[in-house]
């Protein structure tokens, strides 16, 4: 198997090399690089900055979807300054950042740094955690919406058998529970992705910096604490990254298992969004409230930026 | 070079002429019902293909035997238009509605043929210029005579869709329960709460009601203030001359509050969709249940309920007010047809709409789903005891008034949907669900007017 693929690459290289010069002469013709990147470039433009930028202009009217769009300038805007329910989806992404953050990264680290030091059917363990993120969220949603079924639901029969029907829910209805019952599914279903990255980082910080520590005597919580964390914190930044850009355009997961029901308690901006310009046929506040998704985003991204900037590479020895 | 031409272009036309010949005879004897033969023409011409996209709702399991019903004019029609392929899309009713089909509005470019719900859907459209104006085929098909109502099809004297079947909505009840617990099928508001509570104390869910989907708690809300307020209380929200603020518009949601502050209703029902409350209900699970006509047809079938002997339905209870004894019907949702159409699709859905719409269609889905006829029937014999008893009501009652969501505007609807959640999760009161609600209609009415 080895030595098959072995050979392959050989034959890839030598004929590579027959190739170079032809190729370096092309490369140095500058109409080239137009050539090659102008399908990209155009597929750009068209799927990437037109919807943009029509988005942009759209955002600036009253706009039904079907008759004319009138400009009404900043009037989506007060609106959405005024509108409490969307000021509910604003707070129910910063729920979400936050519990990605603070709830679910640590756990994240916690498992992946027990999973690493699993001598035996570490790979079992990895492939189980790593197994919900293969589902389609589509799928997780409402095999959890059954877990959270008031009547038939797993984990309100579950109460009862052990006896603490008082603790029982109408999980995704209730104010209480309802959108943290979204959030852990959410976690479920993302936490083992997160968990191979994590590892991954782990598995790559060289033997010789956890034997020279080990040997300074730091080891078990101390050496994770103290050697591996911060050696892999360039992962753990790009993770926290990923956890907010991904709270804030979440809309599939809500969609699938709440509508933002009941009444607008578990809508985030995106599924807001979606209502508005689906449901209710206002396009010009839908893309009012997705220009301003953008603006937040691009803020709360920014802000992390700076506060991490020196943070970035790691030097080994 | 030229005799080459002149020859295969020969050798082209003959071989097209006799591939379509054909074709002809093949789609002649598959279908069956055409009887002239393609032979008899003296120059039997090219038959084109013709496509019709056909969106329908027909998704459901529980829709199987409607859908099988559609299938069966898709087939009727295609043998009957030579080279005619009609290609089915099915879309769940409320995403059709207010997603899909609205959105393909938007864009221009919904399927030629589509389920339409008539009222502001159908204005709206008329609006953008998207609706085939149907007044002519109806009247050189001679149906247009045929029909109770093209009402809520209708904008400024043409018709723009065809019902499909009637609805009316009211009160399901589980014989058996109120048997066993000595009660008569409730007339009065009173008998209705008193019934209840009897129900209640036994421990049996006095109604079944799944709120996830709000508008399904507003086909009960619709009739309530009706009930106390009159069936010209939509009309009046529009025109501004009544206000949802009215003493007796809140009224009717008291009575709703009432309902919930009692616990009468299925427990959970904010988290539960439309199909659990006929879940609930079919299991015998409650003794009561608002729904529309169309319900019935889970609520008697044996395989899937265990109820389906027991099942009656009467009008809403009487409350003293305005609107007692009416019922909320019409003949609202059907189907619409696209104004981008070319001659041939035209003649074709021409031909879908005499497949679709007569006499024998009309009996068979009135015969095995229950559904009430759009079309005046001559005969109504064998239809199931329950079907009898709909009719019956709806026969019985002091007028019919159209669901409120056919003409109010879209905001209001949305705003009173998330109210009436809001109520249920004991959020709002009756007094400041109406006041919101008053806001927003004269913010949209403002609105049209602006238009």
């Amino acid at each position: 198997m080895c030595e098959h693929h072995f050979d392959h690459g050989m034959v890839l290289d030598s004929s590579l090399r027959g190739g170079k010069g032809s190729m370096n002469k092309t490369l140095k013709n500058p109409l080239a690089y137009v050539l090659f990147t102008v399908p990209t470039l155009l597929m750009y433009l068209l799927f990437f900055l037109y919807p943009l930028l029509t988005s942009l202009r759209y955002g600036f009217t009253q706009w039904n979807g079907i008759s004319h769009a009138q400009f009404n300038g900043l009037d989506n805007f007060v609106t959405a300054l005024h509108d409490k329910y969307f000021w509910i989806a604003v707070k129910n992404n910063i729920y979400f950042i936050l519990f990605s953050v603070f709830i679910q990264i640590p756990f994240i680290l916690a498992l992946a740094l027990l999973i690493s030091r699993v001598k035996r059917l570490s790979g079992f363990y990895k492939t189980t955690v790593f197994l919900p993120s293969i589902l389609s969220t589509a799928v997780v949603g409402v095999l959890w919406s059954f877990v959270y079924h008031p009547e038939a639901g797993l984990l309100n029969k579950l109460l009862e058998a052990i006896g603490l029907s008082s603790w029982k829910h109408v999980w995704l209805a209730d104010e209480a529970t309802a959108f943290l019952s979204v959030l852990v599914t959410n976690a479920w279903q993302w936490i083992g992705f997160y968990v191979v990255l994590v590892l991954a980082a782990i598995f790559a910080i060289p033997k010789d910096i956890l034997e020279a520590a080990e040997i300074d005597g730091a080891i078990g919580w101390k050496q994770a604490w103290a050697i591996t964390v911060p050696l892999i914190r360039p992962v753990l930044i790009v993770i926290v990254l990923l956890s907010i850009t991904g709270a804030m355009k979440a809309l599939d997961i809500v969609f699938v298992m709440t509508n933002g029901d009941p009444y607008g308690i578990t809508e985030v901006m995106a599924t807001y969004m979606y209502k508005k310009a689906y449901r209710i046929g206002e396009y010009g506040y839908a893309n009012a409230i997705a220009i301003l998704i953008f603006v937040f985003t691009v803020i709360l991204t920014l802000i992390f930026r700076f506060l991490t900037r020196k943070s970035e590479e790691v030097q080994y020895g | 070079m030229k005799k080459a031409t002149v020859v295969s272009a020969a050798v082209v036309l003959a071989s097209s002429v006799m591939l379509s010949a054909c074709g002809t005879s093949n789609t002649a004897t598959e279908g069956g019902t055409s009887s002239t033969a393609p032979a008899a023409t003296a120059a039997p011409a090219k038959v084109e293909p013709i496509t019709l996209n056909l969106r329908h709702t027909q998704v459901k399991d529980t829709q199987k035997k409607r859908l099988a019903m559609l299938q069966d004019v898709v087939k009727a029609t295609e043998a009957n238009v030579p080279g005619l392929t009609i290609t089915l899309d099915g879309v769940e009713d409320q995403v059709n509605r207010f997603e899909k089909l609205r959105a393909e509005m938007a864009a221009g470019n919904p399927p030629e043929i589509f389920d339409l719900f008539g009222g502001t859907d159908t204005k709206d459209y008329v609006k953008a210029d998207r609706l085939l104006d149907l007044t002519p085929i109806l009247e050189e098909l001679g149906l247009k005579d045929k029909f109770y109502s093209f009402e809520e099809f209708t904008v400024d004297g043409k018709i723009y869709g065809i019902p499909m079947a009637g609805y009316v909505e009211g009160l399901f009840y589980n014989k058996k329960i109120l048997a066993d617990n000595q009660i008569d099928p409730p007339k009065t508001w009173d008998e209705l709460l008193a019934a209840s509570d009897k129900l209640k104390a036994k421990g049996i869910t006095p109604f079944a009601m799944a709120a996830k989907d709000a508008w399904v708690i507003n086909m009960m809300m619709n009739t309530m203030w009706v009930r106390t307020a009159g069936a010209d209380s939509v009309a009046g929200f529009l025109n501004g001359s009544k206000k949802w603020t009215d003493p007796a518009v809140v009224d009717g949601f008291s009575k709703f509050e009432t309902l919930i502050k009692k616990g009468y209703f299925q427990e959970g029902s904010l988290a539960l969709a439309y199909a659990e409350q006929q879940n609930k209900f079919s299991a015998g699970g409650a003794a009561f249940m608002f729904d529309g006509s169309w319900a019935n047809t889970p609520l008697i079938d044996p395989e899937k309920s265990k109820v389906a002997s027991d099942v009656g339905f009467i009008n809403f209870p009487t409350v003293g007010g305005a609107g007692d004894g009416l019922i909320n019907g019409g003949w609202s949702n059907g189907y619409g047809f696209s104004k981008r159409m070319d001659e041939k699709q035209l003649a074709a859905a021409k031909e879908f709409i005499k497949q679709m719409y007569n006499e024998t269609m009309q009996k068979r889905q009135l015969l095995e789903e229950g559904m009430l006829p759009a079309m005046k029937l001559q005969d109504t014999s064998g239809v199931q005891p329950i079907i009898a008893e709909i009719i019956k009501v709806s026969s019985e009652a002091k007028g019919t008034f159209p669901a409120f969501d056919a003409s109010i505007q879209t905001k209001v609807r949305e705003s009173l949907e998330r109210g009436m959640q809001e109520l249920i999760g004991g959020r709002t009161t009756p007094d400041k669900l109406t006041a919101e609600l008053q806001k927003q209609q004269d913010a949209s009415n403002k609105e049209d007017g602006q238009k």
